[in-house]
């Protein structure tokens, strides 16, 4: 029987002829989507969580007189917290050091034309008091903390992710519905052969064998191709931002994705087989 | 080996059969004949369970075929070799593979489906044609395929629709005497036909169809 099922697996797949070929294509191009997405989501969350470790959180304070009291005040409130106060001579100099080609401008500028701040690295969880006790001292004018950025890219990434994965749904759908109307059109032009195959007593494996094997066999090759164009853009991306990185599993799993999807498929192609009295 | 009790069938309430009950015997050369229209093929596929009877039992080697699962009929018709009227021949398929299926089917060794559908060929004379497509055979040869993919299994029961419609009388001979060569082996053969000479040159015990009813059961033709 496993050589009647290659044989007929191999009619199947040439029959199917280039609407196989769009079914083939399509599901690569759902699944290297679909896993260039989450690939990103998961980079972009796997940084968010390396630096989520800790907070930082700039205060800009009204005097500079004010800056080592609170300073002092803010290390016995909170222990854990590192606090550096910057004067206005090292708040110019680190303005210049961003910006270089302002530095002649800045030089000339009075030292009062710039704010003292208070620079404070603190655990995440302890971020949010933190933020709170600092708004609520009178010598902070404004206090800035990194969570804000770091919550809306965390926010972004999490709507990415979903907006990635409603896409890839829907592709993958896209590629379920061409399945089935492969296995269909394959199944309605057999129509004649499975009625004799049923005759001379095929058993129904032997005859849905081939046509769930077409249906996986284009769902494995779509995920394959898909992995394959993932890794390649994968490289790419790494070119130019060296740190970026794939989690392996996600680029295996999109073969057996692929093949589930067309199994799928060609299940519910095979509705529209004619049955047994 | 087959067992017909009050069996009725009828196609959008035209009656096909009506309260046939018979049966034949393991062993038996029986011909089932009648003109055109008699039932002759409705009963024929009631017997390899194409159809289910409207009323009554059809009992086939052993098996009730009202009632079988899917699985239970491709069973059973692994047990049974039907000559088709229209061949039945699978189009995509060459001779050999039309053959070697239904032993694929048996699970039979590779080694021993390529021997037997040789052996099988060779009886039927068509050993030279076995790589070749249906498409490419003349209706003769197309039918002694059909018959040797019936007979090649070697079945309790083999179940033949008019196997000599295509054939040439010396062609048609050889055939009967090869199924009556079958029958001396033990397996039971019930041949549909028409054809009245075919009876008289070989006679056996005859069942003749009317209307859909069974008029007679005899020896050869009907005098």
């Amino acid at each position: 029987m496993n050589r009647h099922f290659a044989r007929e697996l191999r009619r199947q797949l040439r029959e199917s002829g280039a609407v196989g070929g769009v079914a083939i294509l399509l599901m690569a191009v759902a699944t290297s989507w679909g896993g260039a997405l989450l690939a990103a989501r998961q980079w972009l969350q796997g940084q968010l969580l390396a630096q989520g470790r800790e907070a930082s959180i700039v205060a800009v304070l009204a005097s500079p007189a004010e800056s080592e009291p609170l300073r002092q005040a803010l290390l016995a409130a909170f222990p854990q917290a590192a606090a550096t106060a910057l004067p206005p001579a090292a708040v110019r100099k680190q303005i210049a050091s961003w910006f270089p080609e302002v530095a002649t401008m800045l030089a000339g500028l009075p030292e009062t034309s710039f704010p003292a701040l208070l620079q404070v690295v603190v655990r995440t969880d302890d971020e949010p008091r933190l933020s709170a006790w600092l708004v609520a001292r009178p010598e902070v004018t404004v206090a800035q903390s990194s969570r804000i950025w770091q919550r809306q890219l965390g926010e972004f990434a999490s709507r990415l992710g979903w907006v990635g994965s409603a896409a890839a749904a829907v592709l993958l759908g896209g590629c379920l519905v061409v399945v089935l109307l492969v296995i269909r059109l394959l199944v309605l032009s057999h129509a004649d052969e499975i009625a004799i195959m049923r005759l001379i007593g095929a058993h129904e494996a032997a005859i849905r064998g081939p046509y769930l094997g077409c249906g996986v066999t284009f769902g494995l090759a779509g995920g394959a191709l898909g992995a394959v164009v993932l890794a390649a853009l994968v490289l790419l991306v790494q070119s130019l931002v060296p740190t970026f990185a794939l989690d392996p599993r996600l680029l295996l799993s999109l073969p057996p994705i692929g093949a589930a999807v067309g199994l799928a498929g060609a299940l519910l192609g095979l509705v529209s087989l004619p049955r047994e009295p | 080996m087959i067992l017909l009790e009050d069996v009725v069938k009828s196609y959008n309430g035209r009656p096909a059969l009506r309260g046939i009950t018979t049966s034949v015997e393991a062993g038996e050369f029986v011909f089932l004949t009648g003109a055109s229209g008699a039932g002759k093929s409705t009963l024929l596929r009631l017997l390899y369970r194409a159809e289910l009877p409207d009323q009554g039992r059809v009992r086939v080697a052993g098996s009730d075929l009202v009632g079988m699962s899917r699985h239970q009929v491709a069973l059973f018709r692994r047990r049974l070799g039907v000559v088709f009227q229209d061949f039945k021949l699978l189009r995509r398929r060459t001779v050999g593979e039309n053959i070697s299926f239904v032993l694929s089917l048996l699970n039979v060794s590779e080694r021993e489906q390529q021997r037997l559908v040789y052996l099988t060929l060779k009886q039927m004379g068509l050993q030279h044609r076995l790589g070749a497509y249906p498409d490419e055979l003349s209706g003769g040869e197309q039918q002694r395929v059909a018959v040797a993919r019936a007979l090649v299994c070697q079945p309790e029961l083999i179940l033949a629709d008019e196997p000599t419609g295509n054939l040439d009388p010396e062609r048609s001979h050889e055939l009967m005497e090869l199924l009556k060569q079958i029958n001396y082996q033990g397996t039971t053969v019930l041949v549909a036909t028409h054809d009245r000479s075919l009876i008289a040159s070989h006679p056996a015990r005859t069942l003749t169809l009317e209307r859909g009813r069974l008029v007679r059961d005899g020896w050869g033709v009907a005098p």
